[in-house]
């Protein structure tokens, strides 16, 4: 056999590859040249054993040349045909994927439920935990304890409901704040709580007033806290909420159960502070009330007003969500419409 | 309250600050600015024009013709519906081509066949007040036909301010000027004081004073006037009380209406003559009502008087309650020659629950019942006889009459300097701390580190050192104060829930497919539900005081909310709707507190189901239950066949763990369905979370994974239709038999393959050691081992 010899055979082999149609023919192929017995190229290394010399290694080359050529081939085709096999299965198994369907089946959270979640996960960062208080209150905790003696005129803007009949001395807690009471007196300082919940005023529902609406409120009383730490605070909390650029801004206000007391004003979102519709041409939008604890409320709670300090801040989850999501009216909140719902 | 520009201009320097600078002051210091107005601006287009005749418009019962002259020309007619004109009348005059401060373009319109040149306009119309009841009068002394409106009205702005409820010095422009003087930190300007020279009759000679309780009314004062003339108010005050929303009435009344809003004292004006009604001597008395006692009110109402109110009495009369109104027949009038003004101090207490009883609030009433200091009733005094003799006429007569006692002043308040600069958290010197109380009107010496402080009288809101922290405050701005975050010194509460039970389980229900609803604490105060979670099913708390019977009661379970939203949603077009709320609801507790129960209910509505869909829904729902149960709780879970009403009678189940029901599920009964108007099918679960989910869930351990094989194989029996799954399971567990890590059930089967009144249950058991492989015979004796179980508990038999 000569190098010629095997350069034919390649080839022809090489043809023969190319024209096999499926995996049984291909297999005929290798075996009639790749063969460990008899194949036409393999037999080329007997062939070899009869050379000598210079003539010998040519040989060799041409021999390890045309079997590396051949097995190539064979290799390259035999993919080739599995995966056309392949291909033709797959066409059966054809899917539409511009239509993915009706999405994952989950639920949806309450913008409300998940504004104070958000919150409360704010406030968990700087070592807030959350309580709950209870929604049916006596005047003790929810007035008198927080400096509102009866007849005092800041009970004006606190409307509130009282039970009947046997249960009149209860009333539906008008905000949050008596659970600054309850968690004063029932623990030392230092505090730091978050209190979301419920709270009702007798107002009649209209598209800013709902009866029964939701406040988070928190406290922080310790040795030595400042103003400068209730603005930090607030700060934070609110540039968590509205975005890092945001503007906010506090400004001398009145509660009587804190001293000084401030209100906190975030630049409108639809006009950043120079004023549009949306805002009423304020360019602010009152967002939480907020104050040092008024040294009697400290007493009142079982805390020496000389030995520690405090503030506390309140807002109302339903109008930031009102605010934050451009609804119309927030009564919308509570028709649970799931038009409304599963956008969040 | 609104207040002019103009008129602060009189107590403090204004010109060069922009208007806009000096809402943003006042909003920043407390005094909140609601909106701005600009008062006379664009009114140099409009001019005076005068009557000069009226006659009705033909065919109409309601519009005049007028025929208005501007000036030298010859005058034109103009159409207007107001029916206070008369001939000789000035009235602002917007002829054809005029813009009105509102942007409204004026032209010439045929009315009723007659053509209009332009239109009078009221007060409101050319931006100079609120009024629009009739043609705005221009006084005949300032005004000459012709001229521009803006010659009497120059431009000026008004703020409406929302005043904080323990500000009651601030009612008044003296009082905010007073707060705008400390913010810029420019000198006050205080109102002219000086007694008014009297003379003829001393007034004590025709009236006396007499209190019952100084505990209500601390302060009474009374001053006379004689000689007044029927004259209305100047221009300029006229001017004033339009800008700030108020109608000109009479010269008198004006002038006590300005006082009030300058210096902020409420004053009241009796009729000398009426007082007297026939009678010589007066005897003005401040008393409670007594049954009986009636008064016709300044507005015209006849009130029966509750024995809590108090009254100005004269001859033991009633003649004014006191603080709130005055009576028609004691009041002044055109042909008051001679009146009484009284100043006095009234408990805000009172005058408080006097003015809610009777639903009126009045100028004097809103400031009374904030704690109005007693020493405003002098200033009002002093400046209403100023202002009256000045620019009405009259004379004062010798000597006020008074009653009751001045209360001291409050001694001062002492405080630390370095504690105001230690709370607020900025550095201030004792010497800029004391400054800024100083620019409020303060008298601050020093005592070494502390500082006294004496507040000006009408400063009632200061009282404490703590006080003192936020006038600093305020003064300095908060926007000097650095923001820093309290420093903590010690750890949370360890153990504290920062994964409390209730956001696991709505993480749960969501992930499951439920949405979150939030549905109202109150419900219709009759309300009987068809449907029975937990509780009595009925409301048993009423408000006492409810905005309707619809909102009369508090809630005692979720379902009602939340299958009322179901139907909300499906009159919306939804044909499947599944939602979940958490909350609270109230149960009585007889006398005690009520019981606050937290609440999860779920629903599952499908509008139109398939035959099978309700079981499996059904079946979703109870393994969310189960999910919650498995995850949140300590004990183990079971559902017990249950009936409810309101619930299928074969497919209502309760959750039972630690011997106690936690809930109740199952699919609505047709007769539920129909009355709550829900169609299709609708599965619902209510459970209590709280006591039986407990926070951070159930903790875990890590099993052995030991790496030996499992066996697994099959094992299939035959069961009485009626056999329950749940107790068949717990009874294997209940065995613990050996080497078997975990059995369910693979299929049911009911049909031709089994007998009639029993199913076919298909098990599959998962076997380990976790030391050596197990073999054919190991599975053989386990096998036996749970069929013998099985026999037992729920009669299976090998299929």
């Amino acid at each position: 056999m000569t190098g010629d010899d095997l350069q034919e055979l390649t080839r022809g082999a090489l043809e023969e590859i190319a024209g096999a149609s499926d995996p049984d023919q291909l297999e005929l192929v290798r075996r009639k040249y790749m063969a460990r017995h008899g194949g036409l190229i393999t037999a080329g290394a007997a062939a070899l054993a009869t050379v000598d010399g210079d003539g010998r290694a040519e040989l060799g080359r041409a021999f390890n040349l045309a079997k590396s050529t051949v097995q190539q081939a064979l290799h390259t085709r035999q993919l080739e045909l599995a995966s056309g096999g392949r291909a033709a299965d797959a066409e059966r198994e054809w899917l539409d994927l511009s239509h993915p369907g009706a999405g994952l089946d989950r639920g949806h959270q309450h913008p409300v439920a998940r504004l104070v979640r958000e919150i409360e996960d704010i406030m968990a960062r700087l070592g807030y935990e959350s309580v709950r208080g209870p929604e049916i209150e006596d005047d003790l905790h929810n007035f008198q304890l927080l400096n509102m003696p009866p007849e005092h005129p800041a009970r004006d803007t606190h409307d509130t409901f009282y039970l009947a009949g046997a249960e009149a001395a209860w009333l539906f807690r008008t905000h949050t704040s008596p659970v600054q009471m309850r968690t004063m007196l029932s623990g030392r300082p230092p505090f730091r709580i978050i209190v979301p919940g419920k709270v009702a005023r007798r107002d009649n529902p209209d598209p800013t007033h709902i009866p029964v609406f939701h406040q988070v409120e928190g406290l922080c009383v310790d040795r030595g806290v400042t103003v400068g730490d209730l603005k930090g605070t607030l700060e934070y909390l609110l540039r968590a909420l509205f975005g890092p650029e945001r503007k906010v801004r506090l400004r001398a206000s009145f509660f009587p159960y804190t001293e000084p007391s401030l209100e906190a004003d975030v630049a409108c979102g639809i006009c950043q502070g120079s004023g549009c519709r949306s805002c009423l041409g304020k360019g602010w939008m009152e967002i939480l009330g907020s104050g040092m604890v008024h040294p009697q409320v400290l007493r009142n709670g079982g805390v020496d007003p000389e030995q520690f300090s405090g503030f506390a801040f309140g807002m109302g989850p339903d109008r930031i969500a009102v605010l934050r999501y451009g609804l119309p009216d927030v009564r919308e909140l509570y028709e649970n419409d799931l038009r409304l719902l599963e956008q969040f | 309250m609104r207040v002019s520009r103009n008129w602060l201009g009189d107590f403090l320097e204004l010109e060069d600050i922009a208007p806009v600078r000096i809402a943003e002051l006042l909003t920043m210091s407390g005094t909140e600015v609601e909106r701005t107005l600009d008062v006379g601006r664009g009114l140099d287009q409009v001019v005076v024009g005068e009557v000069v005749d009226l006659a009705r418009v033909e065919g109409s019962d309601h519009l005049f013709l007028a025929r208005v002259r501007g000036g030298d020309e010859e005058p034109q007619d103009v159409v207007c519906g107001a029916g206070n004109l008369f001939v000789g009348a000035l009235v602002p005059w917007a002829r054809p081509g005029t813009t009105l401060p509102s942007g409204l373009e004026i032209g010439r319109r045929k009315i009723r066949g007659v053509v209009s040149n332009g239109m009078l306009c009221a007060a409101d119309e050319v931006g100079l007040g609120s009024d629009h009841e009739g043609i705005l009068l221009l006084p005949p002394a300032n005004a000459g036909a012709g001229l521009p409106l803006s010659d009497l009205y120059p431009e000026d702005t008004v703020y409406e301010l929302e005043i904080l409820s323990n500000r009651a010095d601030c009612l008044s422009h003296w009082g905010v000027a007073r707060e705008l003087a400390a913010v810029l930190d420019r000198p006050l300007r205080e109102p002219d004081l000086r007694p008014v020279a009297s003379s003829g009759q001393p007034l004590l000679n025709s009236l006396t004073v007499e209190i019952e309780d100084e505990s209500v009314c601390p302060f009474y004062r009374a001053d006379g006037f004689g000689g007044i003339p029927d004259r209305a108010a100047p221009h300029w005050m006229q001017r004033r009380l339009q800008a700030v929303g108020q109608r000109s009435v009479s010269g008198i009344v004006d002038v006590a209406n300005y006082v009030l809003l300058d210096v902020g004292q409420p004053l009241h004006t009796f009729d000398l003559e009426r007082l007297q009604a026939g009678g010589g001597h007066i005897r003005l008395g401040v008393r409670q009502a007594r049954a009986g006692d009636r008064l016709r009110c300044l507005d015209g109402v006849d009130r029966a008087l509750d024995p809590a109110t108090l009254l100005i009495t004269a001859g033991d009369r009633a003649t004014a309650i006191a603080g709130v109104i005055g009576g028609q027949d004691s009041a002044v009038h055109e042909g008051t020659r001679e009146l009484v003004l009284e100043a006095a101090s009234f408990a805000w207490t009172s005058v408080r629950s006097t003015s809610r009883r009777l639903g009126l609030r009045t100028e004097a009433s809103s400031r009374f019942e904030r704690l109005l200091a007693p020493q405003l009733a002098p200033v009002g005094a002093l400046r209403f006889a100023r202002l009256l003799t000045d620019e009405i006429g009259g004379t004062l007569r010798p000597g006020p009459v008074e009653a009751g006692r001045m209360p001291a002043s409050a001694g001062p308040i002492r405080v630390a300097a370095a504690s105001i600069s230690s709370l607020l958290g900025v550095p201030l010197t004792p010497e800029r701390t004391a400054a800024a109380l100083r620019r409020l009107q303060f008298t601050v010496s020093s005592e070494g580190p502390d500082l006294e402080v004496i507040p000006p009288a009408v400063r009632t809101d200061v009282r404490e050192p703590v006080d003192l922290v936020e006038e600093v405050g305020r003064i300095i701005g908060y926007q000097e104060v650095p923001g820093t975050i309290p420093v903590m010194r010690r750890a949370p509460r360890a153990g504290a829930a920062t994964a409390p039970a209730a956001r696991l389980a709505a993480d749960l229900a969501i992930g499951a497919g439920y949405t979150e609803c939030i549905t109202g604490s109150l419900v219709p105060s009759d309300l009987v539900s068809p449907v029975r979670g937990l509780g009595t099913g009925r409301t048993d708390l009423a408000l006492a005081n409810p905005l309707s019977t619809q909102l009369g009661a508090l809630r005692s379970s979720l379902l009602p909310g939340l299958l009322s939203s179901c139907q909300l949603n499906q009159a919306r077009g939804r044909d499947r709707v599944r939602l979940f709320e958490q909350g609270r609801v109230f149960w009585r507790v007889d006398g005690a507190r009520p019981e606050e129960p937290e609440l999860l209910a779920l629903v599952d509505q499908d509008v139109e189901p398939d035959p099978d869909g309700s079981a499996e829904r059904l079946l979703h729902l109870l393994r969310v239950c189960q999910g919650l149960g498995e995850r949140l709780s300590l004990g183990e879970t079971e559902f017990r066949p249950a009936e409810h009403s309101g619930f299928h009678p074969f497919r209502c189940a309760e959750i039972w763990s630690g011997g106690q029901t936690w809930g109740v599920l199952g699919e609505l009964s047709p007769k539920a369905l129909a009355q709550l108007e829900l169609r299709g099918r609708v599965v619902a679960a209510e459970l209590r979370t709280d006591g039986w989910l407990v926070p951070g869930g159930r903790p875990s351990l890590a099993p052995a994974l030991t790496r030996t094989p499992a066996l697994v194989l099959d094992l299939a029996v035959t069961v009485p239709e009626r056999a329950l799954l749940g107790e068949a399971l717990a009874a294997v567990h209940e065995r613990a038999i050996p080497w078997l890590e975990r059995i369910w059930l693979l299929d049911q089967y009911q049909g031709s393959q089994v007998l009639a009144g029993r199913k076919g249950w298909t098990f599959r058991l998962r076997l380990r050691d976790p030391e050596r492989t197990l073999t054919g015979h190991d599975g053989e004796v386990t096998r036996q081992r749970v069929l013998t179980c099985l026999r037992e508990r729920v009669a299976a038999e090998l299929r």
